[in-house]
Order: C-alpha cells, then structure tokens, then sequence
C-alpha cells in the first residue's frame, strides 16, 4: 500500500535507484566488470601464451641435458674428436676439389683446350689429390670401428631405458608379475667404453702417420698455372700445416675426457643457444642448435630490410612531401591494398616464378660480376628476402609516413622562410624531425618479416645449415632454414613430448621474446622522442 | 628561351634545383616500383589464374572447380592419344572401355598412366567451405571480446597501472608471430584442452590473434563518436549503460564493422596458425556430414591458404598442376580482395552518411 502512494507522489521523471543486484553488484556495476573482463583477455591471452610456451617447451633443457649425458656416458664424445679430425681432413679434400675446378675451367675457357687435354694437363694435380685424400683412410677405419661400439652401447643403454619405462607402466597398472618379467640390464658404462680408450695408444700410431704423410705430402704442391691458383695452393699448404698442428689439442681433449663427468645444465642451455647444428633423427646423435635457423631468419630479414626500407621510406617521402593530392589519394591505398595479399600466395608466387626468374637472370653472361652469380638454387635467401621485402613495404610505408604526417607544418614553413630548398628542407629538415617514428617504423617491419612464416618456408629452399660464409656477399644466394620455418615444417612430423617437440617449442618461445623486444625498443624509442620534443 | 628570360622571378637552373628534381624523381621511381611490383604479382595471378576458373563457353565459369572437391589427376595414353582425367572419371572410363572391349570380344585395352598427380584435378569446394566458416566463427568471437574491451578501454577505465597493462599487452600481442600464435593454439586447445584438430580450435587461435586489430579499430571509431552524444544522453539522465547502447555504439558500429573488415582479410589469409590447429590436408566430408551436432564444432576442415601451400610445395610445377595452384591462387586472392574493397567502400560510404 505504501509503494503505490510512493510511487505516485513520485514525479515521473526521478530516477528509481536499481534494485536487482548480482553477487552485490548493481546492473550497471556488472556490465562495466564484464567490459572490464573482456579488455583483460588481452592480458590473459598473452600471459597464456607465455604459460603454454613453457608448459611445452621448457622440459626440453632437461631432456636435452640427459641427451647429451647419453652421448658423452656412451663415448659418442669421444669418438666425435676423431670424427671432427677426420672431417676437417675431408674440408681440406673439397678444397683441393674448388682448385682443381678452378683450374679446369682456367684451362677450358681460358686457354680455349679441348676437355681431355685440360684433364690431361691436370693428371699431376688428381695424382697429388689422391694421395692426400687416401692419406686420411686409416684414420677413417679407426673413427668408424670405434663409432660402431659407441653406437650399440647407446643402442643398449636406450633398449633398457625404454624396458624401464615399461616396467614403470606396468607397475602403475598393478601387474607387477610381468613388471618384474621385463628384465633390466643395468649398463655399466665405464666397463663398455674399456674397447674405445684402449684402442688409445692404436690410434696414437695411426694419427702419428697420417701427420707424417700430411707433412709429407704439402711440403711439394703440383705446378698450378696462374698465379690466383698458385696462391690458393699456397694457402691450401697453411691451412693443411694449420690442421696437423690441432692433433696435439685433440690429443689432449682424448686423454683428459672422463665419461663420468656430469653434463650440467648450463651446458644444455649453451647447445641450444651457441650449438652449430640441427640435427633431428640421426643414426649417431641429434643436435639441437638454433644458431644455423637464427642465422637463416636474420639473413632472410637483412635482405628484405634492405630492400624494403630504401623503398619504403621512399615512397612515404614522396607521398607525404612531393605527390599531387590525387596521387597522394590513389598510391597510399593501392601501397596499403598490398599489405592484405596474403604470404602464402606470395610464398606460391616466389615458387611459380620469382625464383625461376631470378636465376634465369643470374645467368646472364654480364650479370656474372655479381657475387653469387649464377644461382645454384632456385630458392634461396635472396628469393625469400624480395618476397618478405613486398610484405614488409606497406608497413613501413604506413607508419613512416605517419611519422612524417606529424612533423609540424611550423617546420617546414620556418625552413622555406630561411631560404632552404625542398630538398634541403627534406633531408635536413622533416626526416630528422620524423626520424624517431622511422626508426620504430623499421623496427616494426623487422619484427613483421622475422616472425613470417610461409614465404620463408616456401622459398628459403630449407637447408638446415649455416650457410657458407666465405663467398663474401654470395652467401645470398644459398638456401637456408629459418625459425618459423621450421616450427611450421616439423611441427606436424613429430612425436608429441619427445625432445623434438619440445626443441620446436623452445625456438618458438626465442620468437616470442624476440618480437616482444622488438615491439618494446620500437615503442622506447617512438616514447624517448616525444618526450623530448 | 625568351619568354623564360623576360620572367625576373622565373628560378636559375642551378646544380642545386637539378639535384632536386633527380631526388624526387628517385624517390617516384621507388614509390611506382613497389606499385609495380604489386600488380605484377596480382597480375600473373589473375591471369594465369582466371584460365582455371573462367572459360569461354557457358556458364563462363569453372563449375567444376568452384563445387568439387580435389582430386588426383591421372595422365594416359590410350590408342595413342593422351587423356587427362580426374580419379572418379577415369576408372568409369576405364571401366566401360574394359566392359566395351569384353564384350566384343577383344582383349582389355592397355592404359599406360604416364602420370599421377594428386590434388590436381576436381576443384576447391571443401577448402573454400572452411575457410568461409574459420572466418566467420573466428571474427564472431573477435568482435565479440574485442568490441567490449574496446568499450571499457574508451568508455569506462580511467588512466592507471592495469589500463597501462592492458595496452601494453595489446601493443605487444599484434607482435607476436603467426606462428607462435599456432604453437600455442596447438599446446593449448589441441593438446590441453583435448579438442584435436578442430574447428574450434581453429577459430579461437585466430580470434585472439586478430584481436589487437579489432580492439584498436573499434577504439578508435568509439573515439570518433562526438563527446556531445554522451554528455547530452548523461544529462537526460540516462545511465552510463543506456548511453551506450543508445548514443555511442550505435554511431560507432559502422566504423567498427568496416575497419574490422580488414581483420577478416588477416584471417583469411593466415595459414601459420591453422596449420596445426584446424586445416587437414584434405577430407572428404564437407564439414555439415555430420552425424551429431556436437561433432560439427570438433571436426578439421580443408582451408585455402593451406591448400595453396600444400598443392605449391608437396606436387611438382609442371603444366598439369599450375591449372590448380594458380586457380586455387586466384580464388583466394579474389575472396580477400573483395572483402578488403568491401571494407574500402563502405568506410567511403558510411563517412559520407554519418556526418556530425
């Protein structure tokens, strides 16, 4: 009864105070929390990935480190020292291969003589070539005799590790009849490797001849007929003198190497981040080194960032400074249009036909200064590069001619009024004013051709290697690997918590915290900049 | 000459002024190169790609790739000619020619595949379907999450630590790497919470991939909408939500739908992330042959930027593939174009229309 009156005496217009509450919260108190919530799925979400990263990657440090424990407890180490020497002979041999190649087409294409006659010429040469080959033989046997006793130890210790895993499962089932069925044998690791250190003093002998014969060999070298060929011959003494020096370093590893030395975790860290190599389902021991995907990545970036940025802030100058309003009007959308082409349509456009029409015009006789010319490859860095450059343009075009945008007009009107030129007032005037907003412009474009995935994938040709740095700027032209790329390759292939699986997740997290840098220096930089202007 | 000399303003040719015009022509050739090579590359593709989907009889149009799904494309000669068929039309034709040739008594006709390609022949059907449905599930969820978190962020929050912390990790989420954002869709939804290859999977991996884009675009038209609106909806006494729902949003949805259009054309177009978390290479059913409907949100699909990746790098390049890699190409371009132009002219549009 009272209400009724209330609500009449009550003009139409006062406002009713809202009643219906949830968990105490007014109506209005709750939409604002679930606005609120929603706005902290950002967080949430980058905070997940951050925990999903780790959750599957993080184990790998361990499983690498028991990894490494297994090849150094099985004696892989060891033999490796003599892998590595006999290798590094094998280097030497490809050089003497690169020489006589030289020398081949020196005879053919210089000397304009018929194909047997330059082979004919270089029989001294293959004679000298040989026998320094053939010198490594012994050395060979012994490293694969005693890699064949590493690896069935390793064969071993695994078979029983997985026998106690069973064993583990089968008691977690209850059936501890058959659990203790499974027999176990216990590896005693010093015993098993007694057949690789006592071969000791027989390798000894054996890599004693081979510097006897090494030496023997490079005090003579074949009579070589230009002078370049003569030098490179020389250095190919050095380099050999160089490679018989290291036995006593070796010599030494050997002795002092102690199976039971533990492998710490520092140690798995620094093979992942420092290691060389990336080798996945190998007969004789897998590596996970990021340094050839990261060299890849950063190589398939410099080549697009020097493209991309020249043109890129280009084309914001001439848009922002110099363009008519309707060119203004129709270049920035068209420029921007090419941002939503997707990577994998250029990544298919690089396979069709980029990388097919870059080496054709690598085989152009005057283009043949240019260092990696001809392409070997049909995809390769150079391909990827010009592809991610196309990608990377419209972003930093956007932003930088935002930056420019910004300039105050007072700048430009001041710098005119003093008698400067456009050009002057361009170059001294505006662009280092907008210099700040450039730089984050290009460091955004990095971070947005690091972390592409499938123009790489598709036309960085997929070596997993480190390219081969001593052909100077040719290294271009070779094929590499790249992090995304190879997260998106293996990903699919492999076994999930095997220590592959966590390895891609590690390189993935490397990306993460490599694009978060990025974008954090990027906006340090856009930051510093304002507050002092 | 003469006309020039008589002018006393007119500007000395100077080292300095030919400098000037070499610069800017420098930089007009950089601008048009990336133009160039923009349009070459749409250009071979269009091309070479409408010869797919277009030909000169009617209806004009590819049917057969745009409603079939892929196929394996067989090579042969047969009585010395060369046929090229699909899987599905070359055993019923080998079939008759067997039948035909039993019943006349001959011995069966000898086929000689010279080749077997798959992929190549049929159409794109399956692959279009899925991509269509990650599309629109996935900016769902997008817009959804990213248009209430643009509206606290411009409406309610006021300047502090976890307003700071909420931009920052926007900032930083549109960094990070597609591909990041699939290992962790794979370890988070494939794995953790047990939904496989999926489209659901797939949808939320974009959706909070793409969700920066939608969250600044919709700030951003928020921002636009007049402080006027709000202060005059306040003033009458609406509450904050009322004012909302009445004065802002509705005066931004326009702004938000188109600038978020260009988030479509980014999902569409990223293949990293379903590559592990929604895309099979290829499948059979289309995603509706399901039996329950529950299976319908926990099933794979087939998906045009996959598809290209796995007909450009698994089959070789020769004459009998390019047909789809550049057909399958040109589709998909012409999807993410449209919806980009979509989203160019309605902005234009809607300019035009929402004037205060």
């Amino acid at each position: 009864m009272s209400t009724s009156t209330e609500t009449e005496t009550r003009p139409a217009f006062a406002i009713t105070k809202a009643r219906t509450r949830f968990f105490g919260l007014s109506f209005d108190e709750c939409i604002q929390t679930f606005f609120g919530g929603s706005a902290l799925v950002a967080v949430l979400v980058l905070g997940l990935i951050v925990v999903f990263l780790f959750r599957e990657g993080a184990q790998f440090f361990s499983q690498n480190r028991q990894n490494l424990e297994v090849y150094r407890r099985a004696g892989l180490e060891y033999v490796d020292y003599i892998r590595q020497q006999e290798s590094a002979h094998t280097a030497l041999t490809r050089y003497l291969a690169d020489v006589r190649l030289r020398a081949l087409t020196h005879f053919t294409q210089t000397e304009q003589l018929p194909l047997g006659d330059a082979n004919a010429r270089l029989a001294d040469f293959d004679a000298y070539a040989d026998r320094f080959a053939d010198a490594a033989l012994s050395l060979r046997g012994v490293a694969n005799d005693l890699g064949d006793v590493a690896t069935s130890i390793k064969t071993k210790f695994s078979v029983s590790q997985d026998r106690l895993v069973q064993r583990t499962q089968l008691l977690a089932a209850g059936r501890k009849d058959e659990a203790d069925a499974v027999p176990i044998e216990t590896i005693n690791f010093s015993q098993e490797l007694q057949p690789i250190i006592m071969t000791f003093p027989a390798y000894r002998i054996v890599r004693d001849a081979f510097a006897d014969e090494l030496n023997a060999i490079v005090a003579t070298v074949p009579e070589m007929p230009t002078a370049g060929l003569r030098e490179r011959m020389e250095s190919f003494q050095r380099l050999t003198r160089e490679y018989v020096a290291t036995f006593p370093e070796t010599e030494r590893l050997m002795q002092t190497w102690d199976h039971r030395k533990p492998v710490s975790f520092a140690e798995s860290f620094s093979a992942f981040l420092f290691g060389r190599q990336w080798l996945t389902a190998s007969f004789w021991q897998d590596w996970y080194g990021i340094l050839p995907l990261l060299t890849g990545s950063l190589m398939v970036s410099g080549v697009a960032l020097t493209i991309a940025v020249p043109l890129g802030v280009g084309a914001a100058i001439y848009i922002n400074q110099l363009a008519r309003s309707g060119e203004q009007k129709l270049i920035k959308p068209a420029i921007e249009f090419i941002s939503a082409i997707p990577s994998v349509v250029l990544g298919f456009f690089g396979i069709a036909i980029l990388g097919t029409l870059l080496r054709e015009v690598s085989q152009v006789g005057w283009l043949r200064w240019l260092p990696g010319f001809p392409i070997a490859e049909r995809l390769n860095v150079l391909t990827a590069g010009c592809l991610l450059a196309l990608i990377s343009i419209p972003t930093i075009f956007t932003l930088a001619e935002d930056a420019l945008n910004n300039v105050p007009r007072a700048f430009k009107e001041g710098s005119y009024a003093l008698g400067a030129s456009r050009v002057q007032t361009m170059l001294r005037i505006i662009v280092p004013a907008a210099l700040s907003g450039i730089v984050s412009a290009v460091l955004l474009g990095f971070g947005r051709v690091i972390g592409e995935t499938m123009v790489v994938l598709l036309c960085a040709g997929n070596r997993i290697a480190i390219p081969d740095f001593t052909q100077g700027l040719g290294v271009f032209t070779q094929p590499v690997h790249t992090m995304t790329g190879i997260i998106a390759q293996e990903m699919g292939e492999v076994v999930r918590g095997s220590i592959h699986y966590r390895a891609l997740f590690v390189v993935g997290m490397v990306l993460f915290f490599l694009s978060l840098v990025i974008n954090y220096v990027a906006q340090r930089i856009v930051r510093r900049r304002l507050a002092v202007g | 000459m003469t006309t020039e000399r008589s002018n006393p303003f007119a500007a000395r040719k100077t080292a300095s002024r030919s400098l000037e015009r070499v610069f800017a022509w420098m930089l007009r050739l950089a601008t048009y190169l990336v133009l160039a090579c923009g349009v070459f590359v749409l250009g071979d593709i269009f091309v070479k790609g409408s010869r797919t989907v277009f030909k000169s009889e009617f209806p004009f149009v590819n049917t057969t790739f745009l409603t079939e799904a892929p196929e394996t494309l067989y090579v042969f000669d047969y009585q010395g000619q060369t046929h090229e068929m699909g899987d599905k039309a070359f055993r019923a034709f080998r079939a008759q020619e067997e039948n035909a040739a039993r019943a006349a008594g001959r011995t069966a006709p000898e086929f000689s595949v010279k080749e077997s390609i798959v992929y190549s022949s049929g159409g794109i059907f399956p692959a279009i379907v899925g991509t269509v449905l990650l599309v629109v599930g996935s900016m769902t969820i997008a817009l959804f999450l990213g248009v209430a978190s643009a509206v606290y962020l411009s409406e309610y929050a006021k300047d502090g630590p976890v307003v700071r912390l909420i931009r920052l990790a926007i900032v930083n989420l549109a960094g990070v790497p597609s591909i990041v954002f699939g290992l962790f869709g794979f370890g988070m939804f494939v794995i953790f919470f047990g939904w496989n290859v999926s489209l659901m999977a797939g949808w939320f991996t974009l959706a909070f991939m793409v969700l920066p884009v939608v969250i600044t675009a919709s700030e951003e038209s928020l921002k636009s909408v007049p402080k006027g609106f709000r202060e005059g909806s306040l003033a009458l006494g609406a509450t904050k939500w009322q004012t909302i729902r009445k004065a802002v949003l509705p005066y931004a949805l326009p702004g938000i739908l188109t600038s978020s259009v260009l988030g479509i054309a980014r999902v569409a177009g990223e293949t990293a992330p379903i590559m592990f978390t929604a895309a099979y290479v290829v499948r059979d059913k289309l995603p509706w042959e399901v039996e329950r409907l529950g299976d319908f949100f926990f099933q794979g699909v087939m998906a045009l930027p996959y598809h290209i990746y796995v007909v450009s790098s698994k089959i070789p390049q020769n004459e009998y593939t390019e047909r789809v890699q550049y057909g399958t190409a040109f589709i998909f371009l012409l999807i993410v174009a449209g919806i980009a132009t979509a989203s160019i002219l309605l902005r234009h549009h809607l300019r035009r229309r929402y004037q205060w």
